[in-house]
């Protein structure tokens, strides 16, 4: 994929600025953002799932698929953390590969419809004419069905899966990350440093990704992080309706759908994957939310 | 002219149906009004309703309500009595039957039913006429009778009306089971004038003898069938109008029946049986255990043409843990296709012991050491013989991991998913059987013969011995019972041997009503006759 293009030159401006360190805008959001207590739980509850799925199947007694009839559905207890399911698997070590699952969704997804649609927005903004008209138009289209329904009809297309579940989250996250960078590059255009370079004679491409893609980032970023959250929710809503993770994957939208009859003899089964699922989506908006504060010139004090 | 006029009454219908539906009140079931309405909640819509065409419980439950048979069975077994036909005989060494018909008997559409609609029945199903579509086979005739009309297995050679109100069958050879099979739903008379109107309308609007007449089709959701007033049966039916309603979550189904939205309810959880037993309000049945519930291995795919590798499986599937897990032990595990119940059952057959090592093994010596990829195919909707036949499969998928065997569990809906699986698509496939008509035949034969294992099949295994099928063939021919239990037993061993199936359970469905439906009766073949159900409040 074509990630290395636009992220190379911004790294380059961040070791040309790097004499100036006192004043550069990086520093000072970062030292805004450790400032932002909401931004910081929210960042604090990720690094908790990416660090408990990273190391916790080393931890864990249990396998997530590992069938025990006699025991099944058993309550919280200091051999089973969260219960256990109608198969006697661990809840406790289904959650934790289920974020596994979940991170891996969300991070590929939306890395997947920030490149897709970052190109497509870049090239509409900045091109204008016959470009913009076809590519707005294809956002439109998208935008047009029900984020889920559309899904849910791309994954009938290619078929069942957590891949192809993860497709149709990238796919139906392009237009949102295109028409905001279509409409940065709109007004960054206008702006006298690229009049002033277009006056020297830059290349069209240099302009493009050293000056335009470095100023029309932050949204993207925000947008990216609250996006992951819906990712999330997505994938497990497709998991919900088994059109997502597929047996034995422990993902949580299939553990709260495989747990529906259980709902009044035995809700741990529920509770667990479901708590699980609105812990990572409130980690995300709330840092999303935090960039957002920080990152957004017209919140500045 | 003619317009305005039909306008009007539809006007003046659609105000006496908002009267009659608002005396209903929410639940509908018979809040007031002089109408006793049955609402009967099940898992899944029925395919189709030409009941000749069908081969899933779904389409006879209703059926059976609104076509009825020559002969039929008992209200609780699966013994034979008297039905559209009064009295029989038979003569040259069983080669011969006649039927003495009742005569005070009309189809729905006010045609008589005679000899004539019997005879015509018959042919439409031997010569495969008046179908609905180009697709559509008449299954369960070719497997219960040998074939069509010019197959070298076809049993019956004629069926001629003697007179209005007798019919004679002329077999090539005496078949055993006979009578049972005529008692089968599939069998049920249809009026003839329907079915040469138009085969299509038929299968969506079936028009029979029985004590209801179809009423109305909202497909994926509900089929309404109303009381017949001119039934043969005097008093009978007591319902005015039954309402099958689709639910395809157990739970849901069950969340509708607690709050009084459906009056009786097929495929209970197991786990909620107990929930229903502990609510006044609620009655719990138990269906007779008359089924089996199977996995098939398609035997014309690699590498389930190597019966090491069939039996491998059978050592890795743990049938306690399933009906542990998923049966809360109201099934047995099975070591033979058919249940325990039916006579001719081989109890000295050794089942297949659930152990790993003996599996890798013989995978091993079948040469797939490094075990393989299959796709295998679980059930979307629950089924009276497998209430939860996704989860089955992901147990069984665990197992199977551990010899090395990774399945992909592949789940379309449940048209398709019978498509699919009749096609032989599957490597492996989750499947059951519910007895219909109380013959070992039914069974042994109907699924695993290879008569059936031609598309679309019945037998999915594709299971083709000639050797069973020699045995099953001199067995259908027998007429002496103690002959037959010996052949059947024999045919047993030989489907132990080749394991074409791990046969899993043999489940006691559990089923719930209100407390206030009467003489509700579960019957063992998997459909239920509601002429003398009654709502009592």
């Amino acid at each position: 994929m074509s990630m290395n293009a636009p992220t190379m030159p911004n790294q380059e401006s961040v070791t040309e600025t790097k004499p100036e360190q006192m004043d550069s805008p990086f520093r000072d959001s970062m030292r805004a953002l450790l400032r932002h207590r909401s931004a910081m739980i929210g960042g604090g509850i990720i690094l908790f799932f990416i660090l408990i799925a990273l190391i916790a199947p080393l931890l864990l007694p249990f396998g997530y698929n590992q069938i025990d009839a006699d025991a099944r559905l058993q309550a919280p207890s200091a051999e089973h953390w969260f219960g256990t399911d109608d198969f006697g698997r661990d809840i406790f070590a289904r959650v934790i590969y289920g974020a596994r699952i979940s991170l891996w969704v969300g991070f590929f997804a939306i890395t997947g419809s920030i490149v897709v649609g970052s190109v497509l927005g870049l090239i509409a903004g900045f091109y204008g004419g016959w470009r913009d008209t076809l590519i707005s138009r294809f956002f439109d289209i998208l935008l047009a069905f029900p984020a889920i329904l559309l899904a849910i009809a791309i994954v009938a297309m290619l078929g069942p899966g957590l891949e192809n579940a993860m497709y149709a989250i990238a796919i139906i996250n392009v237009p949102t990350f295109g028409r905001l960078m279509r409409s940065r590059v709109l007004a960054v255009k206008q702006e006298d440093y690229v009049l002033a370079a277009r006056a020297i004679g830059m290349k069209n491409s240099r302009i493009l990704f050293r000056h335009i893609l470095p100023n029309s980032w932050t949204p993207i970023m925000v947008q990216g992080t609250l996006g992951f959250a819906t990712a999330v929710l997505e994938a497990a809503a497709l998991g919900f309706i088994g059109m997502g993770a597929q047996p034995p994957e422990p993902e949580w939208g299939k553990m709260l759908s495989d747990s529906r009859a259980f709902i009044q003899s035995a809700p741990w089964t529920m509770v667990f994957p479901g708590l699980a699922i609105m812990l990572t989506v409130l980690g995300f908006n709330l840092l999303g939310d935090g960039l957002r504060d920080v990152l957004d010139p017209r919140m500045k004090q | 002219m003619k317009i305005h006029k039909s306008l009007w009454i539809a006007i003046g219908f659609v105000l006496v149906l908002s009267t009659v539906l608002a005396g209903c009140g929410g639940g509908g079931s018979n809040a007031g009004g002089q109408g006793k309405t049955l609402i009967y909640g099940r898992g899944a819509d029925s395919p189709k309703l030409d009941p000749a065409l069908v081969t899933d419980g779904e389409s006879f439950r209703v059926t059976e309500n609104v076509m009825e048979t020559l002969v039929d069975y008992e209200k609780d077994s699966m013994d034979v009595r008297p039905a559209l036909a009064t009295k029989w005989e038979t003569s040259d060494g069983g080669k011969t039957w006649t039927f003495h018909l009742r005569k005070d008997v009309k189809f729905h559409d006010g045609t008589d039913f005679n000899a004539e609609a019997v005879v015509f029945n018959f042919e439409r199903w031997m010569n495969q006429e008046h179908k609905s579509g180009k697709k559509d086979d008449f299954t369960y005739y070719a497997s219960m009778f040998g074939g069509f009309k010019g197959d070298e297995g076809h049993l019956i050679e004629s069926v001629k009306a003697v007179d209005d109100y007798t019919v004679e069958f002329k077999l090539k050879e005496p078949q055993g089971p006979f009578l049972q099979n005529l008692a089968m739903s599939p069998f049920a008379i249809a009026s003839p004038k329907a079915v040469k109107e138009d085969p299509g309308k038929f299968a969506q609007h079936p028009v029979g003898t029985g004590p209801f007449k179809f009423k109305s089709w909202k497909k994926g959701d509900s089929i309404t069938i109303v009381k017949n007033e001119d039934y043969w049966q005097k008093g009978l039916p007591k319902l005015d109008q039954v309402i099958f309603k689709s639910i395809p979550d157990n739970s849901a189904r069950l969340t509708a029946l607690q709050s009084g939205d459906i009056d009786v309810m097929d495929g209970l959880n197991p786990d909620d049986a107990k929930t229903v037993e502990q609510n006044d309000k609620l009655q719990l049945f138990k269906r007779p255990p008359n089924n089996v519930g199977y996995l098939a291995f398609n035997m014309e795919e690699k590498p389930f043409d190597d019966k090491k590798v069939r039996q491998a499986i059978n050592h890795a599937v743990n049938k306690e843990g399933l009906i542990k897990s998923f049966y809360a032990d109201l099934a047995e595990p099975a070591k033979n296709p058919m249940p325990p119940s039916m006579w001719g059952y081989n109890d000295e057959i050794e089942p297949y012991e659930y152990n790993l090592e003996k599996a890798k093994k013989l995978l091993k010596e079948a040469g797939y050491e490094d075990g393989f990829e299959v796709e295998f195919y679980a059930m979307p909707e629950p089924r009276p013989y497998m209430p939860d036949g996704k989860k089955i499969a992901e147990y069984i998928q665990a197992d199977l991991k551990k010899i090395g065997i990774k399945a992909k569990i592949v789940s379309p809906e449940w048209q398709s998913y019978l498509e699919a699986t009749e096609e032989g698509k599957h490597d492996m496939a989750l499947l059951g059987w519910t007895g219909d008509n109380g013959d070992p035949d039914n069974f042994l034969y109907v699924l695993l013969d290879k008569d059936n294992a031609r598309i679309p099949a019945q037998n999915i295994a594709f299971y083709k011995s000639d050797k069973l099928h020699d045995i099953l063939i001199k067995a259908q021919r027998e007429t002496d019972k103690a002959k037959r239990t010996e052949l059947y037993k024999e045919a047993q061993e030989i489907i132990r041997e080749d394991a074409p199936w791990v046969p899993l359970v043999h489940a006691t469905p559990p089923l719930a009503a209100q407390s206030y439906v009467k003489n509700y009766v579960p019957h063992p073949k998997g459909s239920d006759s509601l002429a003398e159900v009654d709502i009592q409040k």
